[in-house]
């Protein structure tokens, strides 16, 4: 029965977006080839928007230009929240550098929240500037995909930008978040314009009195949750309407709502990389991938559910005595011995798992598997608290976003996993000492410096602020976990950052609130303009690097298939890929990783006090 | 360039009318006329017809005839969800659940079976000695320096105690300022590990607790006090009582009896923690309604079992129960406790 609980609901989820990938990759395919037929009113629209076909550079000076206008746009929503409509509880600003980071975040489909909806946003801004991000941040990563995809296979054009938005988002995501939305507001997600309820408790006084002595009463607040979660989970944005997001029993009101929370993200994903093949012509090569990315991420489920769910909480539990040979204080060649004492465990019964920062009503392994694929897919909704994953489980979101290709974001992640293609291929054609290619269309040398800029954007703009901030007080500041695992904090929010996620160890300090805040988080400012910068830098340049290198190879001959041409549609090409993701994407973070969730996870429990 | 711009302002206009407005107001629309219940927040109407809460969202219960929501790190504030976000590692974790524990935990086997451990922790701590040294308290302030002066910061009465400490001790708060020269005014907090170093050596197998008496007005009145029994010691000192005895055999808690939820509004508990809790709560009933427990206990138990379901008719979990609307049954059949 244990066996049943903890593994079918990770296995049906897995299948059924894999399932789904098929049918939805055709439409995607259908609607991106722009082979449907407008109806005559929203004709009128694309009309108004199509500027004509675009070369790579026109191509992505519109994306450039458009995210400057919505950053603009996010920005005076914000600022002005204090004047605008729907906001009775009359919140004010929050702090500027909150606002400059929160703007990116959404516009960089990353929501990295440095604020809690519940407490900070108006109903107004939780709409007008959430909500419309989250739709036009995730179309974004898919025309870039598009765009790269005609770019391949050397159309005289790679598309318009603004048509491509405005297909991606009017029929690809509206029709499927409303059918979503539904869903979740059947199972108790609230759809109003109000902001909270104020109830009297059923035992009176049970939240405590005021000091006039009556009793205290329960502030429910509630809002246009069901709108805002489908879009959210369905465009890998994560950023939630309360604070604690999909955790949140509104934004996920039951067992069935987390499985549609987890599927919704899960969905686009799967299906483009199908649509890559199928735009492409080539079905079998996007299979391997497909295979490649599905086999990584039951790897890191079923990482993150061994070892939270179906381990207890090794805060809780009993601990053997143990001498560890540690370097002396002052050199470092002379070994000292610390003994630690043997460590009774707590009589609670785990046989659940971790529950710390769990929900009941989602399943037993609902939280791990969410916590895994969440980051794989990019996306940063939460449905437990990361911080308090039993240390080592949390290595699997970590190596989901280090990775950040395992399926990945809207289109990004079909991205990023293009440039460990063309990256392996490379290798592979030095090892045998023949010309790369691609396609047939040669690699060389001004295309492998893009996709190695692109690459190594990401964990350069995790390591440098990561070193940087776990050395000064802006890092030490913010940690609320002592030992390795502050570490981790710090560790987590720039991975979070740089791989556009979203989620985040909540303990980190870095909330200012609004600008009058009376006690900001001490390091608020650091962390809101550094993670701000990541986010801008690691979402922009490795879009903008692999469209102009997808552009140089489609301007190339294509080159017959002979023998001694490298397959890129067979097993060894896919087990090759996984070296090449492992090696390159993984290695290049094992040190850090053996500072934080490793030498948390070896011990010894518990620490400070 | 200047067209791009202008397609780029056309872009953001239409998609906010059509993703933003449009959507928004048709699911709204959807919403109110539908399913009203769900899109106003699945409010409760309890026994005089108002809003008791919503079905979805953990309330705090004091009264022990009630079944108690997981432990929240919001303090149930439904305007301000929060996980507790204690690493594995962290001792404040480890702290939080053993003190949880401490009153209600009972042996499990031997002599004592079915007993609680409570009495023994504060027999232990009279005898004021932990792994063969003595002085427990100084042990504890020693040993987790944050938790004493949380202690001391986290109620303005224990503040004062200490400062008023401070004030009686100039010798040993004139040692403190010697051995820590950066600080020359020190605070109540500054002081905790002091303190109760200091306070273990004059009150052994005592620990300051607040104690309500009737003063001579006649008012009650609460003050800080040496005390060598209460909750305060069989919470605070249950982990260093465990360590002292590892082999004793106690009977499991729940976990999640003893885990914070990641919203801190989890509305649901297990089956087997609200059973763990009808031991509690069925006696108490009983006792209030003045009938037979075990027909009491019966009741509760049928109420507990109509109300219990399991994600996916027990596919993907164990089953569960909501404490709200089982407590609100209660409240109907029984009365107000």
């Amino acid at each position: 029965m244990m066996f049943t609980q903890t593994w079918l609901l990770p296995f049906v989820l897995l299948a059924t977006a894999t399932i789904a990938a098929f049918p939805l990759s055709r439409y995607l395919a259908w609607i991106m080839d722009g082979k449907y037929r407008p109806l005559p009113v929203m004709g009128w629209f694309e009309k108004r928007l199509d500027s004509g076909p675009q070369n790579w550079k026109q191509y992505i000076g519109s994306l450039l230009l458009f995210n400057t206008v919505l950053f603009v746009f996010g920005y005076l929503v914000l600022a002005l929240q204090p004047f605008m409509p729907l906001n009775p509880d009359g919140k004010t600003m929050l702090f500027p550098s909150t606002i400059f980071n929160s703007v990116i975040s959404f516009m960089t489909n990353t929501n990295l929240q440095h604020y809690s909806g519940d407490q900070h946003l108006s109903n107004f801004s939780q709409i007008f500037f959430c909500i419309s991000n989250m739709y036009i941040s995730a179309a974004i990563g898919l025309c870039a995909l598009a765009a790269i995809i005609r770019a391949l296979r050397s159309d005289k054009s790679l598309g318009n930008f603004f048509l491509d938005m405005w297909r991606v988002m009017i029929y690809m995501f509206v029709p499927f978040a409303f059918v979503f939305a539904l869903i979740f507001l059947t199972q108790g997600s609230p759809m109003t314009f109000k902001t909270s309820h104020q109830v009297s408790t059923l035992e009176p006084a049970a939240m405590g009195t005021t000091d006039k002595g009556e009793a205290k009463q329960q502030n429910i607040v509630v809002g246009p949750v069901a709108a805002l979660e489908s879009i959210k989970m369905l465009g890998t944005n994560g950023g939630g309407f309360y604070g604690m997001n999909s955790a949140h029993p509104f934004e996920n009101p039951t067992a069935l709502s987390n499985f549609f929370n987890t599927l919704a993200m899960m969905i686009f994903p799967f299906g483009l990389v199908i649509m890559y093949g199928r735009m492409l012509g080539r079905m079998r090569h996007a299979y391997v991938i497909f295979i490649v990315m599905l086999a990584l991420m039951a790897g890191t489920v079923v990482w993150s559910v061994y070892y939270d769910t179906l381990k207890p909480n090794p805060g809780l539990t009993a601990h053997a005595a143990r001498t560890l040979e540690i370097p002396g204080e002052k050199t470092w060649d002379m070994k000292k011995s610390v003994t630690y004492a043997a460590i009774a465990g707590l009589p609670v019964d785990q046989h659940l798992g971790n529950l710390e920062g769990k929900e009941m009503r989602f399943g037993t392994s609902a939280g791990a598997t969410f916590d895994a694929l969440t980051t794989d897919v990019t996306c940063g909704a939460v449905n437990a608290e990361e911080d308090s994953l039993n240390p080592i489980a949390a290595l699997s979101p970590m190596v989901g976003m280090w990775i950040n290709s395992i399926f990945g974001g809207k289109g990004v992640g079909m991205i990023n996993m293009l440039l460990y293609i063309i990256i392996g291929i490379f290798i592979a054609g030095m090892m045998v000492g023949r010309t790369p290619e691609y396609l047939g269309k040669k690699i060389e040398a001004r295309e492998i410096k893009l996709a190695a800029i692109a690459l190594l954007v990401h964990p350069f703009m995790i390591l440098a602020p990561v070193a940087l901030f776990a050395v000064t007080h802006w890092g030490v500041d913010a940690v609320s976990n002592p030992g390795a695992h502050g570490f981790s904090q710090i560790l987590y929010q720039f991975s979070s950052a740089s791989a556009n996620n979203g989620s985040a160890f909540d303990g980190l300090g870095v909330t200012y609130g609004f600008y009058n805040a009376t006690s900001p988080a001490p390091s608020a400012i650091a962390f809101d303009i550094a993670t701000g910068l990541v986010m801008l830098f690691s979402r922009f340049l490795p879009i903008i690097a692999p469209i102009a290198m997808a552009a140089y190879l489609g301007a190339k001959k294509t080159s017959p298939v002979g023998l001694g041409t490298l397959r890129d549609d067979d097993a060894t090409f896919g087990l090759f890929l996984v070296a090449t993701i492992l090696i390159i994407g993984a290695l290049l973070f094992l040190p850090a990783a053996a500072l934080g969730p490793i030498a948390e996870h070896l011990g010894p429990f518990p620490v400070g006090g | 360039m200047f067209r791009y711009l202008s397609k780029s302002i056309l872009l953001l206009v239409f998609s906010v009318v059509f993703c933003v407005i449009l959507y928004t107001l048709a699911l709204w629309a959807v919403g109110q006329v539908f399913f009203p219940s769900q899109a106003n927040g699945s409010l409760l109407m309890g026994p005089d017809g108002k809003p008791v809460g919503s079905r979805l969202i953990a309330q705090p219960f004091t009264k022990d005839e009630y079944f108690q929501p997981r432990p929240s790190a919001a303090s149930y504030d439904a305007s301000a969800s929060s996980s507790s976000a204690l690493a594995a590692s962290n001792y404040a974790l480890r702290d939080r659940v053993a003190r949880t524990l401490g009153p209600i935990v009972a042996y499990r086997s031997g002599p004592k079976a079915g007993q609680p451990v409570a009495p023994d922790i504060e027999q232990w701590f009279q005898k004021d000695a932990f792994q063969g040294a003595p002085h427990i308290v100084a042990q504890w302030a020693d040993m987790h320096n944050s938790l004493a002066q949380a202690w001391v910061t986290g109620d303005p009465t224990h503040t004062a105690y200490v400062d008023n400490w401070a004030k009686s001790h100039p010798k040993e708060v004139a040692q403190f300022t010697k051995d820590n020269p950066g600080i020359s005014q020190p605070k109540a907090s500054d002081l905790a590990v002091v303190f109760f170093k200091n306070f273990s050596a004059e009150n052994a197998g005592k620990f300051p607790s607040s104690v309500t008496r009737t003063g001579k007005d006649g008012k009650p009145a609460t003050t800080i006090e040496p005390v060598k029994e209460g909750s305060d010691i069989q919470s605070i000192f249950f982990d260093m009582w465990r360590q002292d005895h590892a082999d004793a055999d106690i009977q499991d808690v729940p976990g999640d009896l003893v885990t914070t939820s990641a919203s801190g509004l989890d509305p649901h508990i297990t089956l087997q923690n609200a059973e763990f809790q009808l031991d509690r709560v069925a006696p108490k009933w009983a006792a209030d309604l003045k009938r037979d427990q075990a027909e009491v206990r019966k009741e509760i138990e049928q109420i507990l079992q109509k109300n219990a379901f399991a994600p996916f008719d027990g596919l993907a979990g164990e089953k569960i129960i909501n404490v709200l609307e089982v407590n609100l049954e209660l409240r109907n059949k029984y009365g107000a406790p």
